[in-house]
Parts: C-alpha cells; sequence; structure tokens
C-alpha cells in the first residue's frame, strides 16, 4: 500500500498525519513551502498522528526546522511518541546545521594555474624517465640473468604483440599501397610516366609508410593493451603484491614487452614494406599493364640499402615509444575503473602523436640536406 | 520452515553452482520480517553464492525464492527492478564508484529513485555517512580511504534508501572491534527504529552472538541447521559447534 501524509495548520501548530517516508516527503516539501508568519514566536510541529518516520522525514523535518528557526522563530516537535522520537534523535541531522557546508577548494589565479600546469608536466616528465630508467636498466639486466621475469613471457607477448598484429597491419599495408599506387598512377601516366609507380611506392613504403602503418596500428592494439593491463594490475593492487614478493613491476611486466616488441615490430615493418609494394604491383598489373618482372626491377633498382635501414631503425624507435608509453600511462592509475579507460584512451593519443613527431624528426635526421630520391 | 508466503526471503530447495560445479545443494531458508538473518559457516561452503542469488546477481539451476512474497526466478528485468528499489546491498569489498567522492555514492540511489531536492539528498547522504562515523568524510574518494572505511561508506549507500530489506555480505570483515561492535549496533538500530529486514552473512562469531535473531548455518552448500542460537547450542551439530568454538 502506497503510504500517505498530510500536514494542516492549526493556530501556532503544523498538525501532520499519516507516514513522513521518502514517498510523502515531496509532496509534504511543498505543502510546507511557505509558512503563514506565526503569532507569539514559536511554532510546534506536531506528530500525535504520525505513525512512521524514515530517514527521509527526519531529514525534512529538521530542514524544516532550521528554516524556521533562521527566520527568527522557535520551533519545537511535540507528540512524537516514543518511538519516532528515538528515530528523530537517531538519524538527527541537525548537528550539521552548525557546521560550515562543504566547499570546494577555492578557484585559483593565472599564475597559481601555470605553476601547477608547469609542476605537473615536471612531475611527469620525471616519473616518465624514471621509468625509462628502471626499465633500460632492467632490460639489459635480465639479458644475463632471466630471474624477475615470468617464464615464457616473452614468447607469449611476441605472439599477443607481433604474430597477432599480422593480419591487420597485412591488410591495412596492402591497402595503402594499393590506394597510393592507383592515386599517383592516375597523374604519373599523364606523362607516360606510370613505370615511376613502383619507384614512388617502394621509397614511400619503406622509408615511410610501412613503419608508420605498423607502429599506428600497434600503437591502437598493443599500446592501449599494455596501458590496460598495467592499470587494472595498479587497482587491484596487483602490482603491491609483486613488491611484497620481491619482484619488481617493472622488470616482471614491462620488460618482456619490451623484449618482444623490440623483436617483432621491425618484422612486421618490414612484412609491411613488403606487402604495400606487393599492393601496389597488383595496380600496376591490372590498371598499369606493368607486369611484375619489369615492376621488381624498377624497385629494386630504386631501394638503396639506407631506406631499408631508415624504415628499421624507425620501427625500433617506435616500438620503444609505444611500449614505454603504455607503461607510464598504466602505472599512473591510481582509482578504479574509469581511470583505466582514460588512461587507454590517453596512452593512445599519445603513442600516435609521439610517433608521428619522432617519425617527423627522424626523417629530417636522415634526409634533411640530400636530394629527396637518393 | 514458515509456511507464511508473505515473509521477506523465502529460498526453497535452491541448487546453483559456477560452471558444473554444483555450489548450493537444496538450500532452503527463510528471514522473518523486522528480524535479522544470519548465515554462517566456513570459507567457501557458498554463503556468498547464497547471497548473490538472493539478489539474483547469479541464477539458481532449480528452486524458488520469494522477495517480499513475490516469486523473482524467471521475473522479467523492470518488474526485478522495482523489487530491488526495496532491498539494500552492502558487498563483500564494498563495490563504491571509484570515481566520484563517498557523498556522491550515497547520494546515487537518492537521485535516481526519488523526487527528493539536491539540497535535502545532500542533507540525508550526510546524515547516514554520519551514521557509519564518516560524516567528516564525505568529500574524500574511496581511494583516499581505508578498507574500513570504504565499507562503512557502502553500508551508508545501501541503507540511503531505508529499504525494507537489507542484505549484507561479511559486514565486520577488515573493521577493528570497536568499529565493527558499532556497526553491529547500528544494525540493530536499523532493525528497531526503521523495522528494516537484514539477512547477513558472517563469519564473525562475536557479531553473530550480538544481533542474529536467527542463524542459518550452511556446510559444503547445504543447510545444516536453522534456528536461534540458542536452539544452535542444543542442537548438537559437530561441525557448528566446532564453528562456534573457535570462531
Amino acid at each position: 500500500m502506497r503510504p500517505e501524509a498530510s500536514v494542516s495548520r492549526r493556530q501556532n501548530r503544523l498538525v501532520f498525519r499519516g507516514q513522513i517516508v521518502i514517498a510523502t516527503v515531496p509532496f509534504l516539501l511543498s505543502e510546507t513551502e511557505v509558512i503563514e508568519p506565526v503569532r507569539g514566536g514559536a511554532l510546534t510541529l506536531d506528530l500525535a498522528g504520525v505513525d512512521h518516520v524514515d530517514t527521509a522525514g527526519v531529514a525534512f523535518l529538521d530542514a524544516l526546522r532550521s528554516r524556521i528557526e533562521k527566520n527568527g522563530l522557535e520551533c519545537r516537535i511535540e507528540n512524537a511518541g516514543e518511538r519516532n522520537a528515538r528515530t528523530l534523535e537517531v538519524f538527527s541531522s541537525r548537528k550539521f546545521d552548525s557546521q560550515a557546508p562543504v566547499r570546494p577548494p577555492g578557484r585559483e589565479n593565472i599564475f597559481e594555474k601555470l605553476g601547477g600546469r608547469a609542476m605537473r608536466i615536471f612531475g611527469n616528465l620525471h616519473q616518465f624517465f624514471l621509468l625509462l630508467a628502471d626499465t633500460f636498466y632492467y632490460a639489459i639486466i635480465g639479458l644475463f640473468n632471466r630471474r624477475g621475469m615470468r617464464k615464457g613471457d616473452f614468447i607469449n607477448q611476441s605472439i599477443l604483440i607481433g604474430m597477432n598484429s599480422l593480419p591487420i597491419v597485412g591488410l591495412i599495408s596492402f591497402l595503402i599501397g594499393f590506394i597510393l599506387a592507383l592515386q599517383s598512377a592516375a597523374q604519373l601516366r599523364q606523362f607516360g610516366a606510370a613505370i615511376f609507380v613502383a619507384d614512388l611506392i617502394a621509397i614511400a613504403m619503406t622509408r615511410e609508410m610501412g613503419p608508420l602503418i605498423t607502429a599506428i596500428v600497434l600503437a591502437g592494439r598493443s599500446g592501449s593493451a599494455i596501458t590496460a593491463e598495467i592499470a587494472t594490475m595498479m587497482v587491484t593492487e596487483e602490482t603491491d603484491a609483486l613488491r611484497s614478493m620481491a619482484l619488481n613491476p617493472v622488470r616482471y611486466v614491462v620488460v618482456p614487452k619490451v623484449y618482444a616488441i623490440t623483436m617483432t615490430m621491425p618484422m612486421l615493418t618490414i612484412l609491411s614494406m613488403l606487402i604495400g609494394i606487393f599492393g601496389a604491383m597488383v595496380i600496376g598489373l591490372v590498371y598499369l599493364d606493368i607486369g611484375m618482372e619489369p615492376f621488381y626491377r624498377e624497385v629494386v633498382n630504386a631501394l638503396i640499402l639506407k631506406d631499408i635501414l631508415t624504415g628499421f631503425i624507425k620501427s625500433v624507435v617506435f616500438a620503444w615509444l609505444i611500449v614505454m608509453i603504455g607503461a607510464y600511462y598504466g602505472f599512473q592509475v591510481r582509482t578504479g575503473a574509469e581511470e583505466v579507460g582514460r588512461a587507454t584512451t590517453a596512452s593512445v593519443v599519445a603513442s600516435i602523436f609521439w610517433v608521428i613527431l619522432a617519425d617527423s624528426l627522424l626523417g629530417l635526421a636522415f634526409y634533411l640536406g640530400q636530394p629527396v630520391f637518393v | 520452515m514458515s509456511q507464511n508466503k508473505n515473509l521477506p526471503v523465502i529460498a526453497t530447495d535452491l541448487t546453483a553452482g559456477f560452471g558444473g560445479t554444483r555450489v548450493l545443494d537444496s538450500v532452503s531458508m527463510d528471514a522473518a520480517e523486522h528480524s535479522i538473518t544470519m548465515i554462517l559457516g566456513a570459507s567457501g561452503c557458498g554463503k556468498t553464492t547464497l547471497l548473490k542469488n538472493l539478489i539474483r546477481l547469479l541464477d539458481p539451476w532449480s528452486g524458488s525464492i520469494r522477495i517480499f512474497g513475490q516469486e523473482i526466478t524467471g521475473m522479467d528485468e523492470p518488474e526485478f527492478n522495482g523489487i530491488l528499489r526495496g532491498i539494500g546491498v552492502l558487498f563483500q569489498n564494498g563495490a563504491l564508484l571509484n570515481s566520484i567522492s563517498i557523498a556522491e555514492n550515497v547520494a546515487i540511489p537518492l537521485e535516481q529513485h526519488t523526487e527528493l531536492p539536491r539540497e535535502l539528498i545532500s542533507r540525508l547522504a550526510r546524515v547516514k555517512l554520519g551514521l557509519v562515523g564518516l560524516e567528516n568524510a564525505s568529500s574524500r574518494f574511496p581511494s583516499e580511504l581505508s578498507g574500513g572505511m570504504r565499507k562503512r561508506a557502502a553500508l551508508a549507500r545501501a541503507i540511503a534508501l531505508d529499504p525494507p530489506l537489507l542484505f549484507c555480505d561479511e559486514p565486520s570483515s577488515g573493521l577493528d572491534p570497536v568499529t565493527a561492535s558499532g556497526l553491529d549496533h547500528l544494525l540493530l538500530e536499523m532493525r528497531d527504529k526503521l523495522g528494516m529486514t537484514l539477512v547477513i552473512v558472517s563469519h564473525t562469531v562475536s557479531s553473530i552472538q550480538r544481533i542474529a535473531d536467527r542463524i542459518v548455518f550452511m556446510d559444503a552448500g547445504k543447510v545444516l541447521f536453522r534456528g536461534t542460537i540458542r536452539e544452535a547450542r542444543s542442537a548438537g551439530i559437530e561441525k557448528m559447534e566446532e564453528f562456534f568454538k573457535n570462531g
């Protein structure tokens, strides 16, 4: 049965009936929104007809009394009965009236904001370089001493990061090579230079697109997984448990991933280059009537060792960026599920940004001051 | 077992488990109105699984569960949500939402299921936190609290709506004796002043002796005893005697 309540005014008394409970409080609030002036300076809340009061009812009566008293009037409760009086006493919120409300911290001025942001950036950089130093140290130590790492983890991680990424890296590389060749062929054909599609794709795939496609796929696929795994371990205190067992979480969790990605990323990158060139070869064959043999010869003529090495070096740098950024964001998580999601997103965005920035810097370093096709 | 089909909780011949492993074997129990029923037994005996079945976090393989007189097995979700509004649950690890303050955690059911104005919700949240001794920690986040404080904050959230039925999974585990005793007195107040029915999973003997009206003793997925503590003492069940002696 739905609880009911009523309130009526009799001179200096507000007479309540029924149940003052969570379901009836909104009605009682609207009924007592305006309280007519009181003669004699005191108002009584008469609970004689009240069967039951719950905690929401107590909060309502307390708020009503506070409101009346703020207007300089006296307010008291009468005829509550033993049970309701005890409920009013046990669940009273009156003590909070005298306490200052909880206020959010004051607004910062522009200098405090700038200073705070600078401190955070330096703090984050400090944390990142500490993690980098730990990882580097344990990665070197781990080459000679396998203790502190889970057996078989290197193989597992190589499969997770490398082998399982192969289908998607392959598919995207094929499509990119295919599309690049298609678009450039349309232009080069007009000058009778269709054969140079092979040169263009070979150089683009080895120097830029191969490492970049692989890195972006791995940042989204493996970087996010690294962050989510470490962040969840932080939330569930697994990293604390590792520390309590005298195991360094960086050595136990991060180092096998560093080994795995350092080995698999260059392999994936080389496969990406080859599959991308194959995609272009398909366009040569179908759209430009260039046979596979002349296409292959043109590719071999166009490439020099430096192009392959550039892609190779880039892939290793990108691999370390992905794993370090993924691990860094994972270790920053302290609280719960929401922060895990936020850290994972931030990690992917940061990885892709830093990969592209590093690609630009390495491109400049390798080819600055030289003719482009040398 | 009582024949009154309108008791707040009645489970009959409940069999349940995970995958192919049977955890509950023909379990029957009930909880009378305005009483505290405690489910006890050694770790792994199926107490928490029983509790999760009673609130339908797990579906039983067979048997019947009646909450407030209504059969909930097979009930559709919107209808069961209506029943859940009359139920509070305190989980073993608190299960607070970590991204918001504990006052906001307590306010969630009040905001979602009532028409109360914000000012009153805020007041009520502070009252509930005050009841569990956390009035000065209302703006803190769960990650900033100790395990015991988190559990008390979770209790404040569980009682936010003054539910007529409250399920608690190990409320005093991880608490110091003084806080645990205070919590027991609070649970008694819930029963006496607000007329709540409480079903509590516990293996803390001191707490059981302090507040239980009736106990359900479980072992290896079966109910070995149902009754009062006084009846339990003379029941002559060896495992139960051992539990009380060593607990």
